[in-house]
């Protein structure tokens, strides 16, 4: 196993976040918002329709408004090296593989003067019929290739075990386009000058977005630099890097030296910044008279985007949950005419958890069990995806404690039972999980400087998580200091190397390399009070147990959910979430980050969907008016709790990363739930007034 | 044109501000005062609240010269010097703030309930911060937040 | 710095003022509380060649109530609508208090929801249902329209280019009978599914349904129906057979269409609730007046 922290004294202690204060204040710069002299403004010109190419542009109107400097269209933009991400390459090639895909830019003194050149812009098209629907039974479905696990997986027979079954579950489940909506619309300010190119971005990797970048205008990655102290939330749509940020350094280095400031607008980042793919999923579950599973196939089909294949890895976390000998996951795309699907918040683990998580609830009234006894029937004592023991798995304490502050027993085991007023009352259960992500080589800085202090610096960037101040908790712990003694630096590529903040993996990459470093240094310059100017720099080592042990997550979410037997209108007045995430290093910061991750989840069951309109080949409802997602009046009760959980195997800090789990099962929970409260199954999200109709 | 206004208590001035421009703007990139921020332009989000002659409004829905000779609060505003104010103190104590984009605007929403119902119930407050979105902490800690301000004062 | 096509802003302090220069310009753009027009200008969908800011002046911020009626300018926001005239304009009160967010409720007019005439707007309906008057005015003069007649079509309203509305006249509630409901997905910044008012007066029935037909409209066959059936002058409870009938009648007036929201068969199935609902409450305030004066 890897070295531990030896002492823990600020790991588990709440201190507030070292970034809050500047919040509240608002003086924490975010991107747009990093002074820079005598900027120009940067506005996409992009595509209005969806498949085709660009026959010409006219830009004699809008080079006429006062203050625009140029516009930048396929015929005159720089050159970018081609041929590894197509997403990135804009402005190389007159083709259309999306509407909204950019296909020029304006830049001018105002953003004004930029986004009203660039809607005086005149696009003559050669239009192609598109192609944006998508479908189970679509002729050209096809298996996409390996990602970080292959994409279909089958063990036994299947079919004869289901056929066999004495109770079965056989359904389509749907999950919708979700948009990720952080609060802060992707910007960029990017500055050419003689030594390189500077970003300030909002991304969740100041590295990685250097990479992409580095690749595609062909640089050295030492002429690049990113910062991103500050940055308004991402929830995946900041994990890569997006064509607006290639559009922004393009821009710049036709000004010849004069910074350039690009902010997506909300509309824009409907199509340009990543979105989660809508799901179909075929789910099958076969049990014998008790409730265990024999049988277990879950079928998904999902959309990728012409120009980039991204695969969303849906059938995921079915293959970890149940103990099942006959078991099949498939995965199909259709490429079609649309934007660029991307990650959101648990990627293929969030959607993958509502197929199967509402087919048990489903099984468990065949089997004639409750919810919560059919999964702790199916508890595997191994992982049965690589027959590899668990870290730690407590998904069954998660499931009974919950079910004990829930009052889960006091539940009637039927459908339809409950009705107060013209309201039908149901409760709901599911289970969550998220795998235990590891990154290699990430690395700390740890300086001691004539302050007395310990600077340490990383290349992490804090999207929200609270990293800034859990580094400096785990630090402290790991160079036995007290946490006032050091100071954690983040958000910027001139700090050692760090992965990208996704896949809850920060602290676990972030954090091994800040304890490796801790231990190097100590072991350099000594325990006690060594010298300023005394600096160490470290790379997490690799983990062995990583090979030995499954390592994932567990919770359960628990949902009350109101129906209105008049209007079908759903209220979901209590929701809790018990997760077995690891250590918690920081209770006040992880729970707002549960908490925030079980509202999306809730925003995600009633009422988040983007909605294509075929004949236009976009999404109609690509803002915060007409995309709904929850706010502060929808949430009349949300609470999270955890397990002490010690899980020696993960890491260091024995942390299992907090991020997405939250979101991760609760819509299934609040489908099950509104399933109990009319006895209306709801197999589609959202879940919205007009299925319940009948009711 | 050129708008005359009084911010955070000074008399500022903006020129050659376009006349269909907003306050947001105008408070972000001429007055240097980007605490507000700019996450919807159409007053769904909250993120631009300030207070105009005293009554919160979304900055992104008022032209600029609507504020000519009007007085406008922002988040920076609120606090005393380096002394933040309760409500302020109360995002960061109450662990109400994570990405911090919506914290400037429903600081100044949390703000402007707690003068016209020093004590509010969960509800009051659910429903006066409605127009601030959140996406990354569910909203419970933003209204323990409120509620702890609320004792404070 | 500007680009081209030059906005103006003219910033009149009387309504004489801005009636000039709405005259002078009629492709003018009135701005008030900015909700519907600074979006449009924010995303670039228009630019007018002026904007008129009547946040300046005085008397469209103003109201008055006299011989049974209400004249509200059209510049008052909604917050001051709900705090000032809760009483007086139950319905109205009720309706606005469902618009938006405290800071929407701020700045937003009930003239301003009638320019923008969105078959959405939440106040429309219960200004159909109330029999409010529309006060418009132009260097020509004053007129008033009958809300009945004022919306023309998907956000079209009866103004010349000339006019400003300036007010609107609302009858006052003697009795509080006047209900506004509406379905929304989430529980605040919901913009309707669909709404339903209605107002009970004197043997006199008013309602009118939104979100559910091109324009926000009356409901005729509804209202003469409840007006001949009602007990009116008892506190007798209504029969549950009443209450569906009108339903019906009102759900057999929609013209919905599907769109993001909801589907139209959803739409006329809640409006069906939705009055059944109102009139429940409505009658049961038209009781607790007959028992008060018994």
């Amino acid at each position: 196993m890897t070295r531990s922290i030896e002492r823990v004294a600020a790991v588990g202690t709440a201190p507030e976040r070292v970034d809050g204060r500047a919040k509240v204040a608002g003086k924490a710069p975010y991107a747009y918002e990093h002074p820079v002299e005598r900027p120009a403004y940067a506005h996409p010109i992009q595509a209005t329709i969806a498949a085709g190419r660009v026959r010409g542009i006219d830009t004699a109107r809008a080079l006429a408004v006062d203050g625009v400097h140029t516009v930048l269209t396929p015929d005159n933009a720089p050159p970018l090296r081609r041929g590894q991400d197509a997403e990135l390459e804009i402005l190389q090639a007159p083709d259309v593989a999306f509407r909204g895909q950019i296909i020029g830019c304006v830049v001018a003194d105002t953003p004004e003067a930029a986004r009203h050149a660039a809607d005086l812009v005149a696009v003559d098209y050669e239009r192609r019929d598109h192609d944006v629907t998508l479908a189970s039974d679509r002729p050209d479905l096809y298996r996409p290739g390996e990602v970080s696990h292959e994409a279909d997986t089958e063990d036994g027979d299947v079919d004869a075990a289901l056929a066999g079954a004495a109770a079965r579950v056989e359904a389509e489940y749907r999950t919708a386009r979700n948009h990720n909506n952080p609060l802060e619309p992707h910007t960029t300010v990017a500055v050419w000058d003689a030594d390189g190119l500077t970003l300030y971005d909002s991304t969740q990797g100041v590295h990685s977005l250097r990479s992409a970048v580095a690749e595609v205008f062909d640089l050295d990655e030492s002429r690049i630099r990113v910062l991103a102290p500050y940055v308004g939330g991402g929830f995946g749509s900041k994990g890569t890097a997006h064509a607006h940020v290639v559009l922004a350094a393009l821009a710049a280095k036709r000004m010849s030296g004069r910074p350039v400031k690009l902010a997506l607008t909300r509309q824009q980042t409907f199509t340009l910044a990543g979105y989660r793919t809508p799901t179909v999923q075929r789910v099958a579950l076969g049990a014998d008279t008790d409730g265990r599973i024999d049988a277990l196939a879950v079928d998904v089909v999902e959309q990728t985007s012409r120009v980039k294949a991204f695969a969303e890895q849906t059938a995921l976390p079915s293959r970890t949950m149940y103990a099942a000998p006959h078991r099949r996951t498939t995965h199909r795309m259709a490429a079609l005419d649309v934007p660029v699907t991307s990650w959101m918040r648990a990627p293929g683990v969030c959607p993958g958890m509502f197929g199967p998580e509402v087919a048990m609830d489903e099984l468990a009234e065949r089997c004639g069990l409750d919810p919560i006894e059919l999964r702790l029937r199916n508890e595997p004592d191994r992982d049965p995806e690589t027959g590899k023991p668990y870290s730690t798995r407590n998904l069954a304490e998660c499931l009974r404690g919950g079910a004990r502050r829930f009052g889960w027993d006091a539940r009637p085991a039927a459908p339809r039972q409950t009705r107060q007023g013209e309201w039908w009352i149901g409760t709901g259960v599911a289970s969550s999980t998220y795998p235990v992500h590891h990154a290699p080589g990430s690395a700390a800085r740890i300086e001691r400087r004539a302050d007395g202090r310990y600077h340490v610096g990383v290349g992490a960037v804090d999207i929200g998580t609270g990293a800034w101040t859990v580094l400096g908790q785990i630090a402290a712990d790991a160079l036995g200091v007290d946490r006032e003694d050091v100071v954690v630096t983040v958000g910027d590529t001139a700090l050692p190397f760090a992965s990208v903040a996704g896949g809850s993996s920060g602290t676990t990459n972030w954090g091994s390399a800040i304890v490796a470093a801790a231990h190097g240094f100590r072991a350099r310059f000594g325990d006690d009070d060594p010298p300023a100017g005394s600096e160490h720099t470290e790379s997490a080592p690799e983990n062995p147990d990583t090979e030995r042990f499954a390592m994932h997550a567990f919770g359960a979410q628990f949902a009350e959910v109101h129906v209105s037997a008049d209007t079908g209108e759903i209220r979901v007045p209590r929701l809790l979430g018990v997760f077995a995430a690891g250590r918690i290093v920081n209770p006040r910061l992880a729970r707002s980050q549960f908490l925030g991750g079980m509202t999306m989840g809730l925003s995600m069951a009633l009422h988040e969907e983007g909605v294509m309109d075929e004949r236009l080949g976009m999404v109609v409802n690509h803002d915060l008016a007409e995309y709904h997602v929850a706010t502060n009046a929808d949430v009349p009760s949300v609470e999270a709790e955890w397990i002490d959980e010690h899980d020696p195997h993960v890491n260091p800090m024995g942390t299992k990363g907090i991020g997405e789990i939250g979101i991760v099962g609760t819509a299934a929970a609040v489908a099950n739930a509104a399933y109990h409260a009319t006895g209306v199954r709801v197999r589609e999200l959202p879940v919205t007034a007009d299925r319940f109709l009948t009711a | 044109m050129r708008v005359n206004l009084t911010v955070n208590g000074e008399r500022r001035r903006a020129d050659d501000v376009w006349e269909g421009e907003s306050l947001l703007y105008v408070l972000r990139e001429r007055l240097g005062l980007p605490g507000s921020k700019n996450a919807c332009e159409q007053g769904e989000c909250g993120s631009c609240t300030v207070y105009l002659d005293d009554v919160p409004a979304c900055a992104c829905l008022v032209a600029a010269g609507q504020a000519e000779g009007r007085e406008v609060r922002t988040v920076e505003g609120l606090a005393d010097g380096d002394a933040l104010d309760p409500v302020q103190q109360s995002f960061v104590d109450a662990g109400a703030v994570q990405c911090g984009f919506c914290t400037p605007g429903l600081v100044v929403a949390a703000h402007d309930l707690l003068r016209r119902e020093p004590d509010p119930s969960d509800e009051e407050i659910r429903e006066a911060l409605a127009g601030n979105l959140c996406r990354c902490t569910g909203y419970e800690k933003i209204l323990d937040a409120v509620h702890s301000a609320a004792g404070a004062r | 710095m500007q680009g081209s096509d030059a906005v103006e802003l003219v910033r009149p302090d009387t309504l004489e003022e801005a009636l000039a220069a709405k005259a002078e310009r009629p492709g003018a753009v009135p701005l008030a509380g900015g909700t519907d027009v600074m979006v449009e200008l924010n995303y670039d969908h228009r630019r007018p060649e002026a904007l008129v800011d009547l946040t300046r002046i005085a008397e469209l911020a103003t109201w008055s109530a006299s011989g049974g009626h209400v004249r509200l300018g059209a510049g008052v926001p909604y917050t001051r609508l709900i705090d000032e005239l809760g009483d007086t304009l139950p319905g109205l009160a009720m309706a606005s208090r469902t618009v938006g967010s405290p800071q929407i409720r701020n700045r937003g007019t009930v003239g301003g929801n009638l320019g923008a005439a969105s078959p959405a707007g939440d106040t429309h309906p219960v200004l159909l249902a109330a029999g409010a008057e529309i006060e418009v005015a132009s260097v020509r003069g004053a007129r008033r329209i009958p809300a009945d007649t004022f919306y023309t079509g998907v956000k079209r309203n009866a103004l010349a280019p000339d006019e400003l509305i300036t007010a609107v006249h609302v009858p006052s509630a003697a009795v509080p009978a006047e209900q506004f409901s509406k379905v929304g997905t989430r529980n605040a910044m919901v913009i309707a599914v669909c709404s339903f008012a209605l107002v009970l007066r004197d043997g006199h029935v008013g309602a009118a349904i939104g979100s559910a037909a091109p324009t926000p409209r009356r409901v005729p066959d509804a209202e003469a129906f409840l007006a001949a059936e009602l007990p009116w002058g008892t506190d007798a409870p209504l029969p549950d057979s009443l209450k569906r009938r009108f339903g019906e009648l009102v759900a057999a007036a929609t013209e919905p269409i599907d769109d993001v929201r909801g589907t139209a068969e959803y739409r006329t199935h809640a409006l069906g609730v939705l009055a059944r609902r109102t009139l429940t409450w409505a009658w049961d305030d038209h009781r607790g007046s007959v028992r008060a004066c018994a």
